[in-house]
């Protein structure tokens, strides 16, 4: 673009400069800790780590929470995004506006809200005691099941915006084409759409699982120390232990899986292409 | 750049102006009720020093570690901590004794706040007794071993262990159970054979008292000082007076080594231990006065730990077992209430 390359760089310079000296190098002086012992550098902060068997299930339940919220919200995304992207335009945009609304309520709020909601007193359990579902209220709050429901209502937009941009760049004919020649809906979902959307597939699914994954107040306020995650154990260890050992071994099993977890969807996507 | 650093130069010539102007005392306090302490302590003072009150907030490991990381160079004149967290500090060098005799209010403390670190490493400011706050239409609480009864299975929310509530509890649980070993070994196993039928293990007591009003819970091991937002909350309620006794916690005001303003850090000591400040902030429902002389209504009383007989009664955990059993305690409940 620039005749000069080095007018390039020197544009480039500042930004790089300010991340480079306000954040890649805090953050990595901060993982550092990780490996840092009084004898050198070594990984055996790692293994101190995952001999708890406390610290094994807050691994577990996490990765759990995270691919569940990530699955759960891939199927029902499909379903919607497909559905959005099918409506005539006016109300296209209508409903597209009431998926990003809960995107603009601070997270704080909206989990306030499930915490009323998911009560003993609260909506859900109302209505199961009048449908005569079950006679005692439903111990919802402080599980898993809280955690989940709250994760799932957080991140599901993000993957319905990622699938509708994906749809609405599919030709218009594919799947009506697909029809034609005989595919059941099965046949056009799995050899036509998925293929065509799996970009988008990638990009929620890898917003949706680093950010379950990551998400602190959610797990927090529902699910509390009895449903500990990485992210709340991480705080704990800081604000409560002084531990930034830990809490850096913590924050690079978080970096490690959210990496992890893109590599993982782009290889199953390429994979399909090729094939 | 060059306005830069003359912007920075200038900066730092109005601050070594202001402080060779004024004197200041840096103190380092809890975070809650700063708008009352400033109106009812800081501002009234900094009227009677001529001085300037800068205040730094945090949580207790926050202001520790700062406290400590400018160990050399003391920013910190003056802070306010639970006991053990001041015995911890002690500890590692970051305290001097209190010249007591410079603080004209120091006789008319209870005999529990004068010197509860030992060595005058401390001064006790106010206190608090924890019991259990409890809704007096489902159950009757009368003993500490009740929050693990069948009636309150599923009903009853616990301190975790990482509060300051959270130790003193399952002490007194250990104390119905029979044992008050310091270890609280078996009042850990008690709590995690019916770690189930805990609905949740609190951090903060301003998620209980939401939960209450939620019917989420019917029972809690609380501080007095958070009973003002359970009291009036619609529902009927009652301060539990257990056979075994009430438990509870004491802060403490420390000085800081070294940090060169000891005079001006004692007169603000003396002033907040005053009789006339320790009952504003009784009768602003902010701290349970540790000046004995201090004179308080019965509603207010009511709402406070307050009085040399309630204050007799409080069964507090030694500081130093706190500090030197917290990690273990930690380690036990991991291991067999989080497992």
């Amino acid at each position: 673009m620039f005749e000069n390359r080095a007018i390039g760089l020197a544009l480039v310079l500042p930004a790089a400069i300010f991340a480079a000296a306000l954040f890649l190098l805090p953050v990595g002086i901060l993982l550092s800790e990780a490996f840092r012992t009084d004898t050198g550098w070594s990984v055996s902060a790692y293994g101190e780590f995952f001999a708890s068997s406390r610290n094994q299930t807050v691994f577990f339940r996490t990765l759990k929470l995270a691919s569940l919220v990530a699955g759960v919200s891939a199927v029902v995304g499909y379903a919607a995004a497909f559905a959005i992207v099918n409506l005539p335009a006016s109300s296209r945009g209508r409903m597209f506006g009431l998926v990003t609304l809960p995107l603009m309520i601070s997270p704080v709020a909206r989990t306030y809200a499930w915490l009323v909601i998911l009560g003993r007193t609260g909506f859900v359990n109302k209505f199961l005691v009048d449908l005569g579902i079950t006679d005692t209220p439903l111990r919802i709050l402080f599980t898993e099941t809280a955690v989940f429901i709250g994760l799932l209502q957080l991140f599901l937009p993000l993957m319905i915006i990622s699938l509708v941009s994906a749809m609405e760049n599919m030709p218009r004919d594919a799947v009506p084409a697909a029809r034609i020649l005989g595919a059941n809906w099965l046949q056009v979902f799995w050899r036509v759409i998925l293929p065509l959307t799996r970009e988008g597939l990638v990009i929620g699914g890898t917003l949706v699982f680093t950010g379950s994954m990551t998400a602190y107040i959610t797990p927090a306020i529902l699910g509390g120390s009895k449903v500990l995650m990485l992210e709340t154990l991480l705080y704990q260890r800081v604000t409560v232990a002084n531990d930034f050992v830990s809490a850096s071994v913590i924050a690079m099993i978080l970096i490690t899986m959210s990496f992890s977890a893109n590599l993982l969807l782009k290889r199953l996507a390429t994979a399909r292409k090729s094939r | 750049m060059k306005t830069l650093v003359l912007a920075g130069a200038s900066t730092l010539a109005l601050t070594a102006a202001a402080m060779a102007a004024d004197k200041t005392l840096t103190i380092s306090v809890y975070s809650f009720s700063q708008d009352e302490f400033k109106e009812l302590v800081y501002d009234p003072f900094e009227e009677i020093c001529g001085c300037e009150i800068v205040v730094e907030t945090g949580n207790s490991i926050e202001r520790l570690s700062k406290i400590e990381a400018n160990k050399d160079a003391p920013v910190i004149d003056m802070a306010v901590l639970s006991t053990h967290d001041a015995l911890g500090a002690a500890r590692k060098g970051l305290l001097q004794p209190i010249d007591t005799s410079k603080l004209s209010n120091f006789d008319k403390l209870y005999d529990i706040a004068k010197d509860p670190l030992g060595d005058s490493m401390g001064v006790g400011y106010t206190f608090y007794a924890t019991s259990i706050a409890y809704r007096s239409d489902k159950v009757t609480v009368e003993s500490w071993a009740d929050l693990l009864s069948p009636e309150l299975a599923g009903n009853v929310a616990l301190p975790d262990i990482t509060t300051n509530q959270g130790p003193p509890a399952l002490y007194m649980i250990g104390k119905a159970l029979g044992d008050t070993d310091s270890s609280l070994t078996a009042p850990i196993d008690a709590v995690a054979e019916k770690a189930d039928d805990i609905v949740t293990f609190y951090v903060r007591s301003s998620q209980l008292a939401q939960l209450m009003q939620q019917e989420e819970i019917w029972a809690a091991p609380v501080g007095r000082f958070a009973w003002g937002s359970f009291k009036d909350n619609g529902l009927p309620m009652a301060w539990a007076e257990p056979k075994e006794g009430q438990t509870g916690g004491m802060n403490v005001m420390v000085m800081t080594a070294n940090n060169g303003n000891e005079d001006l850090a004692l007169q603000f000591m003396d002033f907040w231990l005053s009789t006339e400040i320790q009952t504003a902030l009784a009768n602003a429902l902010i701290d349970s006065p540790a000046n004995a002389e201090v004179v308080v209504s019965d509603d207010i009383a009511a709402n406070l730990t307050y009085g040399a007989e309630t204050v007799d009664q409080l069964h507090l955990l030694d500081p130093a077992t706190i500090l030197d059993m917290r990690e273990s305690w930690l380690e036990q409940w991991n291991a067999k209430v989080m497992k």
